[in-house]
């Protein structure tokens, strides 16, 4: 568990995170998210899931993070925005925090979840794509729904600037 | 235990990255030259010899954002045919069906999206 | 706990010696890769110049000016580095280094032969993929941090040029998946050892060049440097060694790019007779490299509009029909 190389990884995701919300410029915080959706991409390869990682690299650094930057640069520097309420969000934090605790405690004791390691030492790409798309084909379907209404929601964002 | 190959990149990238900004740092601190007369113009943002008029993150290219936002949606469905196209012998029909739904539900705002892309009056 | 402490020298000398250790630093990684790079810079201005009716460099060595680019090389890391005053420094210099250390991470994924594989990952197409996916970020910051009007306009180009092309070279890419069933780049080399893809894929490959030139900012696809219109675009506030790292990206992902189009669609390293993989494997991407730069000799640049709506429409929906094509080719001939 506490490999040298786990333990690089969660640092750089950790501080990563962390400097995506402090980070003064938004730029900066952006490029943060990427780093530390880059640590976590490392996290995938150490569970053996390699392919996971690749997901996250081209999904989430490569757009997510980019969709972000661009907003951040169109809306331009946020002056004098008004700051949180501190209570509510260290309350909300608090309650979070106790979830990850919880729940990282429940992985660390593998009874929590028997049939977690489901191909054994057999994970390789060809399982990944029979399990997704023959056990979880309907999940699947839910998410085309989604990204679906993702698009949609873009095109009606489009249709509505040209109308103003 | 991690997958084959993976070490192999991972030192890979360290090493192109650590000479790289090796080089970096060398050519800035050793090599490169210090102006002995140094002029404020030689600083300034270039605008085709113009003095630098307001602020430089203007003009903003911002009537293709719904592309962006596509884009975001079909690197996601990309992802998806690759695993299942990786695998299309051994899966058959059962495998191919739920993709055709998945990608059929996604064709369908994409035409969409592409009908209202093509009027010339949206550009 | 018995074992010996290593002696320093002999360590460093056995990690120089590794075969790993070789094949990273010298090919097909970072040596090779620089040298290749000064090869292919010198070998588009020449054939772009015959291309034109001129002779192109001429005067840095007896053989038609090979080392132009070395001296060029040499000159441009003597040069000052100033930065402008209102740029963000930090993304300003970060930019053009990291695009050249992706670019450069693309090769270690290219299989030039069996030996010299730097990573033979199982997941190789994907990972590459992936790697192109992050350069449109580093020219959008890159635009950015400089500040200046004509690297944003450059930078906001790159950015939606590349992102309309990703989508129809990862679905072009498929086909080829399709047909190999598996992602690994030397597997899918040997799975063409029947017959190369491009047979199969004619549809596939010529997508995939296109889009594959795209994501280079090569003509016709060049509108986030095109000079006489944005004065270089993103690169235009690059002096001196960040303006090489911007420009040798361009060309090792050519160099990378024609390397992946030989992997998947030409047969990779498989050749006939005596003749060394190695040899083939270089020897194609070459082939497809002067491809390449014949077509910056002949066509001139699109605008932006039509860029985008040609790569959305025209190229999405061909790269969806070539799924739709391999996919009963597979079914059809299931001993392909």
């Amino acid at each position: 568990m506490t490999e040298p190389a786990f333990l690089v990884l969660a640092a750089v995701t950790v501080i990563g995170s962390i400097m995506a919300l402090e980070a003064r410029d938004l730029v900066y915080g952006a490029v943060a998210l990427g780093v530390a959706f880059l640590g976590m991409a490392g996290l995938f390869i150490l569970l053996d899931a390699s392919y996971v990682a690749a997901f996250q690299i081209a999904v989430y650094i490569g757009a997510v993070v980019i969709l972000i930057l661009f907003t951040v640069m169109l809306v331009g520097p946020a002056k004098g925005e008004a700051q949180m309420e501190l209570k509510r969000v260290s309350l909300l934090a608090a309650v979070l925090v106790a979830t990850l605790i919880g729940m990282g405690g429940a992985l660390a004791s593998a009874a929590a979840f028997p049939g977690s390691d489901v191909c054994g030492g057999s994970c390789d790409i060809q399982s990944l794509s029979r399990t997704l798309l023959i056990d979880y084909g309907t999940q699947l379907e839910l998410l085309s729904l989604v990204l679906a209404a993702a698009v949609i929601g873009a095109l009606t964002l489009a249709k509505a600037e040209k109308k103003t | 235990m991690v997958a084959e190959g993976i070490p192999e990149i991972v030192y890979y990238l360290g090493f192109v990255t650590v000479s790289t900004i090796g080089l970096v740092v060398v050519l800035l601190l050793l090599i490169s030259p210090k102006d002995p007369r140094p002029t404020p113009e030689k600083h300034a943002a270039f605008e085709s010899g113009q003095i630098a008029a307001g602020r430089g993150r203007t003009r903003f290219i911002v009537q293709y954002y719904p592309y962006l936002l596509m884009f975001v949606v079909y690197d996601v469905v990309a992802m998806f045919l690759f695993a299942w196209a990786v695998n299309l012998r051994a899966l058959g029909a059962p495998g191919t069906i739920p993709i055709l739904v998945f990608m059929a539900v996604l064709l369908t705002p994409l035409a969409y999206a592409l009908r209202l892309a093509n009027k010339p009056e949206n550009w | 706990m018995a074992e010996p402490f290593p002696d320093p020298i002999q360590m460093t000398l056995a990690i120089m010696t590794s075969p790993l250790f070789l094949k990273i630093a010298i090919f097909p990684g970072l040596t090779s890769i620089a040298i290749i790079a000064a090869l292919l810079t010198w070998l588009d201005r020449k054939i772009t110049a015959r291309v034109q009716l001129r002779i192109g460099p001429q005067y840095v060595s007896p053989l038609g000016g090979i080392l132009q680019s070395f001296a060029d090389l040499i000159k441009l890391a003597f040069k000052e580095l100033p930065l402008p005053e209102k740029a963000d420094k930090f993304f300003f210099v970060m930019a053009p280094v990291f695009g050249m250390v992706l670019a450069g991470g693309l090769m270690g994924l290219i299989p030039f032969s069996h030996e010299t594989l730097i990573s033979n990952l199982e997941i190789g197409l994907p990972v590459f993929l992936a790697f192109v996916t992050l350069s449109p970020t580093l020219v959008l910051l890159a635009g950015w941090s400089a500040n200046s009007k004509y690297p944003f306009i450059g930078g906001l180009r790159s950015l939606f040029q590349q992102t309309a092309y990703e989508i129809p070279l990862w679905l072009s890419a498929i086909g080829v998946v399709m047909l190999a069933g598996t992602f690994n780049l030397e597997k899918i080399v040997l799975a063409q050892s029947k017959g190369w893809f491009i047979v199969p894929q004619a549809l596939g490959a010529l997508l995939f060049l296109i889009t594959s030139v795209a994501e280079q900012e090569r003509i016709p696809f060049d509108l986030p440097e095109a000079e006489p219109e944005v004065i270089m675009g993103w690169q235009a506030e690059y002096t001196g060694f960040f303006f090489l790292a911007a420009q040798g990206a361009g060309f090792i992902k050519l160099y990378a790019f024609s390397a992946l189009f030989a992997t998947l669609y030409l047969g990779g390293y498989l050749g006939p007779g005596p003749l060394p993989p190695l040899f083939w494997s270089l020897l194609k991407t070459i082939g497809i490299v002067v491809a390449v730069i014949l077509l910056r000799g002949t066509f001139g640049r699109v605008r932006i509009d039509q860029l985008l709506r040609a790569g959305w429409t025209i190229l999405l929906g061909l790269a969806l029909v070539n799924i739709v094509i391999t996919y009963f080719i597979v079914v059809g001939f299931p001993t392909i």
